[in-house]
This record gives C-alpha cells, structure tokens and sequence, in this order.
C-alpha cells in the first residue's frame, strides 16, 4: 500500500526536489517583485470562491435533502449538471457574454445609456465564475451526507423546540462537517490549480506565475519551486480540515427519504425560484449561448475527425477513471477498520497532494523525474526508458492518477468512515476472513464514494488540459485540446462545438451516476 | 390533560387501528402494547406531530394540535419530548449540549443548574463533557430521557426505548424511569412490545387488538 501511494506521490517529490538546484537571480525577481502580489491575490481569490461555494453547495444541499418544495426531484438532479461545464468553457461564455463587447453591456450602452466597463478589472467576476461552476463539489459531497442523517435525529430536535434554522445551523450543518470539508477541500485545490479561467479573466495567481516562469523565463526549476509553494498550501487545507474535526463522530449508514420540512405556498415557490436560478445560471443559460455559437459553426466546424477526438476522449476518461478509482479505494481501506498508522497517513496525504499541482507542472514534473531515471539506468550501463515512456499513453495516465487522486480517495473516504466498527467486529466474529469482510462489508458500504469518485474523476480527465496538451501521444488529441486550441485563437463560435460534446457526455456520465445512486440508496 | 379521539391508520390499503380514543390526566404514565404493525409507534407519532394519518384529532391542555388528522401546531412548538429507540442522542455534541440543547432560552447559569439536576436524578453527574459514543446504551438511554425532560414537557413519548437493552438491567431501568417520572409529574405514554414491561411501568396498559384499542 505504501508503495502504491509512494508512486502516485512521485510527481510531487520531484517538485520539492527542484529545491537542490536554486537559481538565485531568478527565484530573486519573482519573490520581491511577484510574490506579495500573488499572494494576496491568490488570498482573495480562495476566500471568495471557499465562502461561496459552502454558502451555495451546503444551502442547495440542505434544500433538496431536507426541504419538499415545487420541482425539487428534477431540480435535486439537474443541479449536478454545471460539472459537465468545464471551468475555462463557462468563463469563455460568460466573457463573450457579459464582457464590453457582450449582449449585456452592449444592450445597457445603447438602450440605458450606461458606460460600459471591463468586468476583467473585477475580482468579483472571476470568483462568481468559480462558484458556478465549482459550486456542485461541495453541493454532491453535502447532499450525501445529509441525506444519511437520521431523520430521528432531526425529529427529536424538532421536539425539542428548534426552528427550522437552529435545526440546521446547530444540528444538520455540523453533522455534515466533514463533507463541508472535503467538498470546500477539492474546490480550493481545483481553483489553485486552474489556468484556464484565471488566464482568460487576465487575473494573476500562483498558476500564473507558474507558467510564467516556465514559459517566459523557461526555468522548470523555479516553476517547480512554486508549485511547490502549492502543494504546501494544500498540506496545511488538509490539515486544518483534519485539525477541525476534533473528537466527534460522524458515522451514520441511515438513508431516509422522508422530508422533515414541507414548504407550503409562496415559501416552497421562492425557493423554487432560488433554486432555479442557480441552475439557470450555471448551466441553462451557458448552454443556451453555447447551442446558439455552436449552431452557427457546426457547418463549418464538424469533420471526420470528430469521430477520433470523441474516442480518445473516452478512452483516456474511462481508464483514468477506473484505475485512479482502484488505487484510491486500496488507499481508504485502514480508514473503514479506523486503523491509525501514521506512516500510511503521511504518504497517503502526500499520494492526494497531486490536486493542487497544476496540470502542467504534474506533467514536467513527470518527464524530469522520467528523464532521471533514465540517466541513472544510462549511467549504469543499461538502457535509456525515455524512448519507451515519453509520449505513451502510460505516462498520460499516470498524470491523470496523480493529480485526480485526491476526489476518488476524498469521495470514498467520507463513506468508509461512516462504517461503523460494529460491522467489522460483527464480521469478524461471523468468521469472515479480511478479504470477505472487504469484498461483502467494506466495499458495498464504500459503494456510494466509490459512485461518486469515479464519476467526478471522469468528468474531471474529460475537462483536463494542460497535462492531456503536453503528454498526448501523438494522434491522441482530445476534446478539451480542441476546445483549447480554438478558444486561444479568439474562434468562440466554433470551440462551442467541441465544448458542447464535453457538456453532452459530462451531462451523460452524470445521468448514469444518478441511475446508480438511486440503486444504491435502494440497497442501504 | 391530553385527549385523543377518533384516531384511524391505514398503511397503504389495510387499515391498521380504527377510531382510537385515549384519555390521560397530568401525572399519568400510559403504557400501550401491541403486534408489531399494529400502529402504536404511528399513533405516537402522530401525537408528535411527526407524521399525518387518515383521520383524529389530539387536545393537549386545552390545545388542539391536530384535527381530521392534520397537524396544526408544528412538532416544535407542541411542547412534546419523545425519547426515540434508539435514542437520536445528537452524535456530535457531548451529553451536556444534548440536554441543554431543548433549554437554549435560558441563561448558561440556569442551563446548568437544570442539566446537573437532571443529571443528578438519573444518577449520571460527571459525565457532562462525554460524547454519546462513549457512553453504554443504558447510559445513552437515560440521556435521553434527560434530554427530553429537560424543557419540562407538557407529555413524553416514549418509543421503546428499554427495546435494546440488556435484560438484567431493563427491569431496574423501567423502575427507575417511572420512578422519575412520578418525581416530575409529567403526563407519559410508552410504547412498547413487551407486556410486563408494559405492566410494571404503567397506571394503565392499553393493548392495541383488531384495530382497537383495550384499556385494561
């Protein structure tokens, strides 16, 4: 198991490593010049994105978990959608949209007679671009959670006197810490990684500085150093999200269908309304404005080669998918039997740092530690691995399993800690051997963070970029290469065709999740 | 006092208890027994005012809370405590935030005072700062009947709750919590499987056969 998480880990150890080789002058430049600035920007941007999506993941969760209004079992499912967006398609939209030369401020110049301005200037866009389309990490992970509260336990607060707001604030809303934060966990690591949206709002973060680095002063070295500044700042998110927990137990394998509050009359359409609104602005009205450039160009876009970026896409997501979700239920495993091995927590928390490493970094981190490994082999007289491994699909996915590690170990961890000890002692005293009890206790009951973590690492390998752009072997572009390459050159119309595919399979990977939830609650 | 008139239940298409009529001054304990599926754990419920049936009403004081088997005073506003099989002890909060948790009105003093008196009465002082884990399922019982009593409830409900404990200790338990109850003089119906335990607990025991209800 050790080895295993060592091997996902290996990225990350070859970026703290670039730390031997300094380069002073450089390092010089970017710490007095760039650093603060960065810093407080990357401060600012987290903190937005971190109170928005817990302020909009958990209400939405609590709303269709806890709350009967009008539409609520559509609504419940179509708020997983905005996943299928990719963060960098949303912000093209929304820039093509809302921007200076947009419908809107084109409408509020000549019709209201308001100056325009350039909402790339605003930090508030950039964030509310993230939310929405972040937003359903925190809103899956909370929803599961409060769906396994026990509804007597929400009961015997309401008989105890509690408002509807003190049963939520004081009840369901620390129960369901733990989800909070490792929806709130995977949003912070995702928006520190992110090139896409940041670049096209021209807002300067770490990740910008990164590449930067990499790319105007072509140092892999001081880029590693300040990825590495990363992957620091998500060891300290991880441990203050363990820090946070204290000594309070959240198991509960209950699974209840029964709505505590029935919200009546105008109350039940306000939320409707609230809750309709998130989705139309996250999804329905960025794919309406995709569907209108997409009819536009499809002429003059769509071709045979279609076809290939449609299964290369799927290949690389489904094995992705199947073996990051293999490695990361072995690495959950001690948590079902509450094992407590500090060595095993260690590499493992290092295997799950992958998140916060840019796509691009992961990826240079790979082909150095690669090219290591090749020069020693060549040093002691065997042969160089370089011709073999660069630009095999293996290492592509290796890529993939390191950065994506952390939501499939996240997902099934929320689960496998909410088996109680009783199973594992009852099985045991049932005379079921380890791999029984693993086989018919652990996994079944690990079965809904195994769901749900195959299915975000999925959506997530379809939208990667920076790592599929470097590391693609030849021939095997994909959808989000695609959408890339059009998009970079200003030809939104047309990158809407690609991006409409990804959304098309992203809405349909969410659709089997949905079938495979309901089964599975069935089960419980 | 509490009246209970003209209760019915049907699951799905079998009707289960037909026109349940129950009468209780303040002060008394009321044990009622029965089949499994024969609709007590519901006709507590729908007391509570946790969920609706076909058709009753329920009269608490002078209040009606429920009519025609609608609820018209929410669960939180009934002044109602239940305590629940399996206890619903709040698993993230340790044993003196579960009994305060009904009494959050009163000053932290008062909160004090009422949950180390609570305590005192159910023999359980000193264990304030534990959580609901680390407690035995006896011990876990009687916080919850603490929990339940603590706002002074005009009536408690109680849903089998001696169900999984251990035999030795369920017969002293039951004694005690009548004991208690008695002290408070608070107005209780236990629901219950158990027919001695049903007699040993209660003034009166009514058991729920055919669809009706017989008060012995």
């Amino acid at each position: 198991m050790s080895v295993l998480a060592l091997s996902v880990a290996m990225p990350i150890f070859v970026v703290a490593l670039s730390w031997l080789f300094p380069e002073r002058e450089l390092w010089a430049h970017f710490s007095t010049v760039l650093l603060p600035n960065l810093i407080s920007a990357t401060a600012v941007l987290l903190t937005g994105v971190g109170l928005g999506v817990t302020l909009l993941g958990t209400i939405l969760a609590y709303l269709v978990v806890m709350v009967e209004f009008p539409g609520r079992r559509w609504l419940e499912w179509a708020l997983f959608l905005p996943f299928a967006i990719p963060a960098y398609v949303l912000a093209f939209v929304y820039l093509g949209v809302f921007d200076y030369s947009g419908y809107v401020q084109v409408w509020m110049r000549e019709v209201l007679g308001l100056p325009g301005f350039d909402i790339r200037t605003r930090s508030w866009a950039v964030i509310l671009t993230f939310v929405l389309v972040f937003y359903p990490y925190v809103y899956m992970m909370v929803r599961a959670s409060f769906k396994r509260q026990k509804i007597n336990i929400i009961e015997a607060s309401q008989l105890l006197g509690a408002s509807p707001l003190r049963v939520f604030f004081n009840i369901s809303l620390p129960m369901a810490r733990p989800a909070v934060a490792a929806g709130l966990l995977v949003t912070l690591m995702e928006t520190l990684a992110d090139f896409g949206v940041v670049s096209l709002f021209n807002f300067d973060t770490f990740t910008t500085a990164i590449y930067s680095a990499w790319g105007d002063f072509r140092s892999i070295e001081v880029a590693a150093q300040l990825a590495s500044l990363l992957v620091l700042a998500a060891f300290f998110l991880i441990y203050f999200e363990k820090k946070a927990r204290g000594q309070a137990k959240y198991y509960s394998t209950d699974v209840s269908n029964k709505k505590p509050y029935h919200a009546l009359g105008i109350v039940g359409w306000l939320i409707s309304l609230f809750v309709f609104g998130v989705f139309m602005l996250s999804f329905a009205m960025p794919m309406l404005q995709l569907i209108i450039w997409g009819w536009t160009s499809i002429s003059e876009e769509w071709s045979a080669k279609y076809v290939d970026l449609i299964v290369s896409t799927s290949v690389l997501t489904v094995s992705a998918a199947l073996i990051t979700i293999s490695i990361a239920t072995i690495l959950a495993l001690p948590s079902c039997c509450k094992k407590n091995n500090l060595w095993l927590k260690g590499v493992i928390s290092m295997a799950t740092l992958g998140y916060a490493l840019p796509g691009s970094i992961m990826a240079v981190g790979l082909l150095y530690g690669i090219n290591q490994i090749s020069a020693i082999s060549v040093y002691f007289g065997a042969q160089s691995i370089n011709h073999i491994i660069f630009g095999s699909i293996a290492l592509l996915l290796f890529a993939y399993v390191s950065r994506f590690m952390a939501i499939g170990y996240s997902s099934i961890k929320a689960s496998a800690e909410q088996i109680k000890p009783m199973f594992t002692q009852s099985a045991h005293l049932l005379g079921a051997s380890r791999l029984r009890l693993i086989w018919q206790v652990y996994l079944p009951m690990m079965m809904p963070g195994i769901l749900a973590g195959s299915l975000l690492i999925a959506v997530d390998v379809m939208k990667e970029l920076p790592a599929t752009y470097l590391l693609r072997p030849f021939g095997w572009d994909t959808l989000a290469v695609q959408v890339y390459e059009l998009s970079a050159e200003g030809l939104f119309e047309r990158a809407a065709v690609p991006a409409l595919i990804m959304v098309l399979f992203g809405a349909v990977l969410m659709l089997i999740f949905q079938l495979l939830d309901k089964k599975s609650s069935k089960n419980l | 006092m509490l009246l209970v008139n003209h209760l019915s239940i049907v699951y799905q298409t079998t009707q289960v208890l037909n026109k349940f009529d129950l009468s209780l001054a303040t002060g008394d304990i009321f044990a009622l027994t029965g089949d499994s599926g024969s609709g007590k754990s519901s006709a507590l419920r729908f007391i509570a005012g946790l969920d609706e049936v076909q058709s009753g009403q329920v009269v608490l004081d002078g209040n009606q809370l429920s009519n025609n088997g609608v609820h018209n005073i929410a669960p939180e506003l009934r002044k109602i405590g239940m305590v629940f099989q399996d206890y619903a002890l709040f698993p993230h909060m340790n044993v003196k935030k579960n009994i305060a948790f009904g009494i959050h009105h009163l000053s932290n003093s008062e909160q004090q005072a009422r949950v180390e008196e609570l305590l005192l009465m159910i023999g359980l002082e000193g264990i304030e700062q534990k959580y609901p884990h680390q407690l035995s399922g006896g011990e876990q019982q009687r916080i919850a009947l603490a929990r339940a009593l603590a706002p002074s409830p005009k009536l408690l409900l109680l849903d089998e709750p001696f169900s999984s404990l251990d035999k030795n200790h369920q017969e002293q338990l039951v004694l005690q919590v009548r004991d208690i109850l008695k002290k408070t003089n608070v107005t209780s119906i236990l629901v219950t499987h158990d027919k001695h335990e049903a007699t040993i607990f209660a003034d009166k025991v009514g058991v729920i056969e055919n669809k009706q209800l017989t008060i012995n």
